[in-house]
C-alpha cells in the first residue's frame, strides 16, 4: 500500500513576519506534514492563521523563517507547481485567453498547443464568448474562473489552489467543484487546496488539514473516507460525510473563538 | 448639457480673440506690443502659403522628435530597470536626485561646449528634459505596480526579460504616457530656447529673429503655429496611448 511516494514534505516550518508596530508575527509554526503524490489535501482555519503564507512557502514565494519545504515530485517537462491566488490575480493588460496562456507561454509552448490548451480550458471554465475581454470588463466570478482555468492550463505537478471558489455564487461554485473534481480524478495532481467551507473541503478532499488560530499550527489530520469518484450531491447524505463535518466543525470552532479573543485583546 | 459644453468650449476662444481686437481697436491694448488677431493673420497667410514658416516648423518638429526619441528610449529602460532591480535603483537614485533640478537650460552652454553649434546640441537639449520626467515617471509606475502581479510571473516561470516584457513595462505604461507628455510639453518649451543661440532655422529661431526686427507680428504667426504643433503632438500621444493601452478603454465596438 505504501507505494506511493512523497511528493511535498513540511519539516518544522515556522514564518515570523517582523512589523512595524508592536512584537513580530508569528504566523506559522512548527508546521510538520507531508502530501503523497496525488493527494488532494484541503486546509482549513481561522482568517489569519497563516493558510496563504504556507502555500506562498510552497510556491518559493516567502522564505520559510525555519524549517524547510521539500518538493519530492519531479516531473519531466512539467512545472513544479502553479498557484490560483485568494486575491484578483490577472494581469489587468492581457485578454482572458492571454491571462490564461501566461504559463505555457512563459515556457515556450508552441502557438498551436496554447491555442489547443486554452481553448479547452476557456470552455471548461465557460469563458469561450469572453477570451478576448479584458479583466476590467469580467464579474468577480469570472476572473476566479479564469484564475483557476490558468493554473490548470499549465499542467503543473502540484496545483496550489487559495480558496478558489471563495466569491462564486453556490450554482458555479459546484459545477466548478465538480469540474475540479473531474480534472483530478482524470490526472490524480497533487493538490492543496484552501477553503472556509467545511463542505467543500470534504466533498474534495482525501484529507482535511485543520490548523490552529495564529500562530498557525497543525491541529489534526483527518481522513476522509468517502467513495470516489464523488457526486457531491449525493455525497453530503452519507452518514461519514456527517460525522467528518461535526468533527471539523467543533474543532475549527474552537479555534475561531481563539482567534477572536485574540483580536479582542 | 453635453452639446452646451461644446457649444461654449468653441465659442470663448472665438470671442475672447474679437474682444482682443475690439480692444486693440479702440486703443486699449497696445497694438505696438500685442498686436490684433486681423494684423497677425494678414502676416500669417503669406508666410504659411509660401511654405517659409513651414519649413522653420519641420526643422523644430525634426529636432524635438529626434530629441523626444534620444530621451524616453534610455528614460524608459533605465526607468524600467530602477523599479524591477532595487540594487539599480539604490545606485542611480542618488545621482538622478542630484541632477533632475539642474535646469536643463542651465547646462546649454555646457551642450554647446560639448556637442557644438550644429543639430546635435539642439537634440540633446530636449533629450536630457525629456529623458528625466520619462525616467522618472517609468520607475514610478513600475514600483506602483501591485506585487501581486511579480508572484504571479514568478510562479509562473517569468524570465528576466519576460518580468520586464509581460509585467513592468505594460504595468507601466500608463504612467511612461504620463512621462511622455510632460515630456512633450518641456521639450516645446526647450526648443524655443536652444534654437535661442547658434540656430540658423526653427520656429525658436523665427520668434528670436522676429525679436530683433521688433516684428511683433511675425514673433505671433510662430506662437500660432507652437500652439498648433503643440496640440497635434499631444494628439499624436494620445493616439499612440490608446493603441498600446487598449485595456484601459474598452477597445472601439
Ligand atoms: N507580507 C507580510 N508581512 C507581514 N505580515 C504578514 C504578511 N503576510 C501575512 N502576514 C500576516 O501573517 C498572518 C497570516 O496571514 P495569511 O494571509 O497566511 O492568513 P490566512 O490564513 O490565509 O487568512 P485568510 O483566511 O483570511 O486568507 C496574518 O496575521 C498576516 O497579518
Ligand atoms: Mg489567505
Amino acid at each position: 500500500m505504501s507505494e506511493i511516494n512523497d511528493a511535498i514534505i513540511l519539516q518544522g516550518i515556522s514564518k515570523v513576519f517582523p512589523s512595524r508596530h508592536g512584537p513580530p508575527i508569528v504566523a506559522l509554526e512548527d508546521i510538520n506534514l507531508t502530501v503523497k503524490e496525488g493527494e488532494f489535501l484541503c486546509i482549513v482555519g481561522p482568517s489569519g492563521c497563516g493558510k496563504s503564507t504556507l502555500l506562498r512557502i510552497l510556491a518559493g514565494l516567502e522564505q520559510p523563517t525555519t524549517g524547510e519545504a521539500i518538493v519530492t515530485i519531479k516531473e519531466e517537462g512539467k512545472p513544479v507547481n502553479s498557484m490560483v491566488f485568494q486575491e484578483q490575480s490577472l494581469f489587468p493588460w492581457y485578454t482572458v485567453r492571454e491571462n490564461i496562456a501566461y504559463g505555457l507561454t512563459m515556457r515556450g509552448i508552441s502557438p498551436q498547443e496554447c491555442q489547443r490548451i486554452t481553448d479547452h480550458y476557456l470552455k471548461i471554465t465557460g469563458l469561450g464568448k469572453f477570451a478576448r475581454a479584458y479583466p476590467h470588463q469580467l464579474s468577480g466570478g469570472m476572473k476566479q474562473r479564469a484564475s483557476v482555468a490558468r493554473a490548470f492550463a499549465n499542467d503543473p505537478s502540484i496545483l496550489l489552489l487559495d480558496e478558489p471558489f471563495g466569491s462564486l455564487d453556490e450554482q458555479t461554485r459546484v459545477l466548478l467543484q465538480q469540474e475540479l473534481l473531474k480534472i483530478w480524478e482524470g490526472t490524480q495532481k497533487t493538490t492543496m487546496f484552501i477553503t472556509h467551507s467545511i463542505d467543500e473541503a470534504l466533498g474534495l478532499g482525501d484529507r482535511v488539514l485543520v490548523m490552529t488560530a495564529r500562530p498557525g499550527r497543525v491541529k489534526e489530520v483527518l481522513d476522509i473516507n468517502l467513495p470516489r469518484p464523488r457526486d457531491l450531491t449525493i455525497i453530503r447524505s452519507q452518514p461519514s460525510f456527517l460525522d467528518l463535518f461535526h468533527t471539523i466543525w467543533f474543532s475549527l470552532r474552537e479555534e475561531v473563538l481563539k482567534a477572536r479573543n485574540e483580536e479582542m485583546g | 448639457m453635453r452639446t452646451e459644453g461644446k457649444i461654449i468650449s468653441f465659442f470663448s476662444p472665438l470671442l475672447l480673440l474679437v474682444l482682443w481686437e475690439l480692444l486693440a481697436r479702440v486703443g486699449v491694448v497696445d497694438i505696438r506690443l500685442f498686436s490684433c488677431p486681423s494684423r497677425i493673420m494678414k502676416t500669417f497667410v503669406p508666410v504659411l502659403l509660401s511654405g517659409e514658416l513651414l519649413y522653420h516648423s519641420w526643422v523644430s518638429v525634426r529636432r524635438i522628435l529626434l530629441g523626444f526619441a534620444a530621451g524616453a528610449i534610455p528614460g524608459m529602460l533605465l526607468g524600467l530597470s530602477m523599479g524591477l532591480v532595487p540594487l539599480v535603483r539604490a545606485a542611480l537614485e542618488p545621482m538622478v536626485a542630484a541632477t533632475f533640478p539642474i535646469p536643463k537650460l542651465a547646462i546649454m552652454p555646457l551642450i554647446l561646449l560639448v556637442f557644438g553649434l550644429g543639430e546635435s546640441s539642439k537634440i540633446f537639449t530636449i533629450a536630457i528634459g525629456v529623458f528625466y520626467l520619462v525616467l522618472i515617471n517609468t520607475m514610478a509606475g513600475v514600483l506602483s505596480i501591485d506585487p501581486i502581479y511579480l508572484d504571479v510571473a514568478k510562479n509562473y516561470g517569468a524570465s528576466r526579460w519576460n518580468f520586464y516584457r509581460t509585467v513592468a513595462l505594460p504595468g507601466a505604461l500608463p504612467m511612461i504616457f504620463a512621462g511622455f507628455k510632460l515630456g512633450m510639453g518641456t521639450a516645446l518649451l526647450l526648443i524655443v530656447a536652444a534654437e535661442l543661440t547658434a540656430a540658423w532655422a526653427g520656429v525658436g529661431y523665427w520668434i528670436w529673429r522676429a525679436y530683433d526686427m521688433f516684428d511683433i507680428e511675425r514673433m505671433f504667426t510662430a506662437l500660432v503655429m507652437m500652439s498648433v504643433l503643440g496640440y497635434l503632438l499631444s494628439y499624436l500621444l494620445d493616439f499612440i496611448e490608446r493603441q498600446v493601452i487598449p485595456w484601459k478603454t474598452p477597445p472601439a465596438q
